[in-house]
């Protein structure tokens, strides 16, 4: 069906398609298929159709839900070999790929025609266009450009039952029929298979410029996030660390980060060159009168694109802390992220955690990070009281759970909190119409 | 119970970020999570965690898949020290042996083939005065004496041991760890000073085990210690234009010892650099692996045809013997070769003319 050399099922070849990159989920695949095509996406969905076996689609692994982990075993489907970019096309301003092409290879795809892919995952050069697709994904650009959503034109998609469908097109108007592909994009895999995707692209912007200010704490620097916003520009990113973050990407990246300082936010602009320095200069000026300890301002792209890249490490940097890092990814409205990063601190604070926080702040998204020792039982049971403690102030926030990783099997006990009963119900109908079997992605989304 | 093969410690600093993926050369190639350096880990840990046995056929094809390049250990934001798992792996579970790599560590025992292939033109002297101490490689005094001549006709106030035996790592990256070390020591005690060398595999190897500041790579010590000035260097050319010179990094000098500008900073003075997209991913040779496993050498080395058709350099400068062997065989089935020839080369090259 796909070929023998792409079937594994000797158990030592299925251990790494039992987890992603979330800590302490593991299940067990039964076996693993790599399709190199649609037509091979299909038979092997298939054959799990009539034999009601769970199939559970998977990109890079790079997500931090739980989402691809095959807790009721089944068959994982791994999309990476399905890597090619079918069309970039400039006058239409789109690109045609295979769900396994990286974000970072969209990019560089782009970038060769002069256009642009604007959403940027810190896990970029790894994460797959399916993945992002399927969890929605946002990056270090949500604020001036959205997330995957946004660029999302039209889909194939291989549905449950084995069919092939395309949804949305390479229009830029089409009111025919729901929108799937909006209800494709985030469904976790739960819905449906996606085999291609049509994405939108913009022109590439002529110059970027990026700027740090330090301040004494994080919540000063939410703070001056929230004064940029309400000033009245729209800046492309908009990024804050706290001390233990600057640390650990110190360590790695050694840009000569200030150590001393209590927090750091990364602010930038693309566009023309006057625009995007005009706009850095107003944020600095803002952080300024915000109280920052320190500016600077990085005029070169080759260092503003350090300091983006020592910004998308910070998660794996934090590895140098703690073995577990349990990070979390709450959103509020942006007027009330002072507020979240308070509570974030006097929640891990009381129940003894140490803890690495930093995010999206221009998006109001917080990623705070439990850092764990192996063996330490009473931390694990804490870490467990402050994940829920703070879902619960996103809430009360007026917020979200997720604000970009999505569900999995991580945040699945938590979203009738977030939902209520009756969406959720809907939910699960939606899910039962896609895949009355429940084969696709089970015990996740819509279950 | 035995205690667990791994270091906990070196197992628990992933945390199965995925971030490495992506550098991988046997990933690019298959695509399969299994072959990344994240699986191969994921493997070790089931190994510590006694889920499967230390020679469990799947993980065995894995060590041996694995190219030891290292690109896996820079792009770890987290520092997991990729290189040592590997060799403790290897030491207990697979060892890459047969007949051509016996040949080759038992080979260079013998000083009499230096003199023999020519490698020494003068008799080889040993002036225990001299503070810098000349490593000759072992592909090196094999198959590229030519090379050693041109290191000497740079550096005549080098010192050259001619029975300075072999620094023992590809002993070390083929399963023989301690052997690795061993050789190593008596190696450094044999070369007393700061050791040269023009091979980036051996540099990375006795860097480890004797420390940094006992070896100097070629193009670090002209660069960083000024052991030559670049302006004693005439431009190379061809048919009255600057030569264009591609690199290919060697994967231990560049991922295990940082030292990559320094290449590219003499190449700008020999010529016009022409960057291969691929010239720091590993070209297929990884100490033995290019003779155990020639498929995938092949398929690893594949990316840079293309490149090379395209960009045409004149030359590809290699900077250790291993690479130079595998970057001339690939290119000798291709049709537009450059001459593939080892950076110090170059060098003699531009000093005389
Ligand atoms: C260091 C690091 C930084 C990160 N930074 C960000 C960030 O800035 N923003 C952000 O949003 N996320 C971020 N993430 C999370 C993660 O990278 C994203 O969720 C990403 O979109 C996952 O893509 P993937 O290819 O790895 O998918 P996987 O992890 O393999 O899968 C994710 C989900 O998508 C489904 N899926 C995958 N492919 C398909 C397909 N073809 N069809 C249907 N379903 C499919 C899976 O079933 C699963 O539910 C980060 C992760 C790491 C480790
Ligand atoms: S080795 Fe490093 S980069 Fe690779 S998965 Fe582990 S922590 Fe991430
Ligand atoms: S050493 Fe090279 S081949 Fe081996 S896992 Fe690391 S990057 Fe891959």
């Amino acid at each position: 069906m796909v070929g023998e050399g792409n079937v594994r099922s000797h158990p030592a070849e299925l251990i790494s398609f039992g987890r992603d990159a979330t800590p302490l989920h593991e299940g067990s695949a039964d076996v693993v298929a790599l399709p190199g095509s649609t037509a091979e996406v299909a038979a092997v969905v298939q054959v799990a159709n009539r034999r009601g076996l769970a199939l559970i689609p998977r990109g890079a692994g790079t997500n931090l839900a739980a989402a691809t982990v095959p807790i009721g075993g089944g068959i994982v489907m791994s999309l990476t070999r399905m890597d090619q970019v079918l069309e970039v096309n400039r006058g239409e301003m789109l690109a045609v790929v295979q769900p396994g092409v990286t974000t970072a290879e969209l990019g560089r795809a782009a970038d060769r025609v002069g256009l642009f892919y604007p959403p940027d995952p810190g896990s970029r050069e790894t994460c797959t266009i399916g993945g992002n697709i399927a969890t929605n994904a946002g990056g270090l650009r949500g604020l001036k450009y959205g997330v995957t959503r946004d660029y999302v034109l039209g889909l194939e998609l291989v549905l449950a039952s084995g069919e092939t469908i395309r949804t949305g097109g390479r229009l830029i108007k089409d009111v025919a029929g729901y929108d799937l592909t909006r209800l494709i994009v985030g469904s976790e895999g739960t819905l449906g298979v996606v085999t291609e995707a049509t994405l939108a692209l913009r022109p590439r912007p002529e110059a970027s410029t990026t700027g740090v200010a330090y301040f004494a704490e994080l919540a000063h620097a939410a703070a001056a996030v929230d004064a940029i916003l309400a000033f009245g520009v729209l800046p492309a990113t908009l990024e804050f660390l706290d001390d233990v973050c600057i640390g650990v990407v110190e360590d790695y990246a050694g840009l000569g980060l200030r150590r001393d300082a209590g927090a750091l936010l990364l602010f930038g602009d693309d566009g023309t060159e006057a625009s995007a320095r005009l706009c850095v200069e107003q944020m600095a000026e803002i952080c300024r009168a915000g109280g920052a300890l320190e500016i600077t301002t990085a005029s070169q792209i080759a260092e503003a694109e350090d300091l983006l890249a020592a910004r998308r490490c910070t998660l794996p940097a934090l590895a140098r802390v703690a073995p577990i890092t349990i990070l979390e990814d709450v959103a509020v409205p942006r007027p009330r992220l002072v507020e979240m990063v308070e509570a974030v601190a006097e929640i891990t604070e009381k129940l003894g955690l140490a803890c690495g926080t930093f995010g999206h702040a221009g998006d109001g998204n917080l990623h705070p990070t439990l850092l764990l020792e192996r063996d330490d039982k009473r931390a694990r049971q804490a870490a467990e009281q402050a994940v829920a403690r703070i879902f619960a102030k996103a809430i009360e926030l007026g917020g979200t759970i997720s604000g970009e990783h999505g569900i999995g099997l991580t945040k699945k006990p938590y979203l009738v909190d977030q939902l209520g009963a009756d969406h959720l119900a809907l939910l699960q109908r939606v899910k039962t119409a896609f895949d009355p079997a429940g084969i696709l992605n089970p015990a996740k989304l819509g279950s | 119970m035995t205690t667990p093969p791994f270091p906990a410690e070196l197992l628990d600093a992933c945390i199965s970020c995925g971030y490495c993926l992506p550098a991988c050369p046997t990933y690019q190639l298959t695509k399969d999570e299994a072959s990344s350096p994240r699986g191969r880990i994921n493997l070790m840990k089931a190994i510590n965690l006694r889920r499967i046995e230390i020679d469990n056929p799947v993980a065995k094809e894995q060590a041996s898949f694995c190219l030891g390049c290292r690109a896996c250990e820079p792009v770890c934001p987290a520092g997991v020290q990729y290189g040592s798992l590997l060799e403790q792996w290897r030491s207990h579970a697979w060892q890459g042996g047969g007949p051509t790599v016996f040949a080759l560590t038992t080979a260079v025992r013998w000083p009499v083939l230096l003199r023999t292939a020519g490698a020494i033109t003068r008799p080889a002297k040993h002036r225990a005065e001299s503070e810098y101490q000349y490593l000759l490689g072992c592909f090196e005094r094999l198959l590229y004496a030519k090379l050693s001549k041109a290191m000497t006709d740079v550096f005549p106030q080098l010192d050259i041991n001619p029975n300075q035996g072999c620094c023992g790592a590809l002993h070390a990256h083929n399963g023989h760890p301690e052997t690795g070390a061993r050789l190593a020591h008596e190696l450094g005690d044999r070369l007393d000073g700061t050791i040269v060398t023009t091979a980036g595999g051996c540099a990375a190897h006795l860097a480890e085990i004797l420390g940094r500041d006992r070896v100097r790579e070629l193009s670090e010590w002209i660069i960083d210690d000024g052991a030559l000035g670049l302006d004693t260097l005439r431009p190379i050319e061809i048919d009255g234009r600057p030569a264009r010179i591609s690199i290919q990094d060697s994967c231990h000098l560049r991922n295990g010892l940082g030292v990559s500008a320094q290449i590219r900073t003499i190449v700008q003075r020999l010529g016009d650099l022409v960057e291969l997209p691929s010239a720091g991913v590993c070209c297929g040779a990884a100490g033995t692996y290019s003779i155990l496993r020639k498929q995938d050498a092949n398929a690893v080395f594949r990316s840079r045809l293309d490149e090379i058709a395209q960009l045409q350099p004149d030359y590809v400068a290699v900077v250790n013997p291993g690479c130079y062997r595998q970057v001339a065989t690939q290119l000798r089935r291709s049709r537009h070769a450059p001459r593939v020839v080892h950076l110090v080369e170059l060098i003699a090259a531009a000093l005389h003319t």
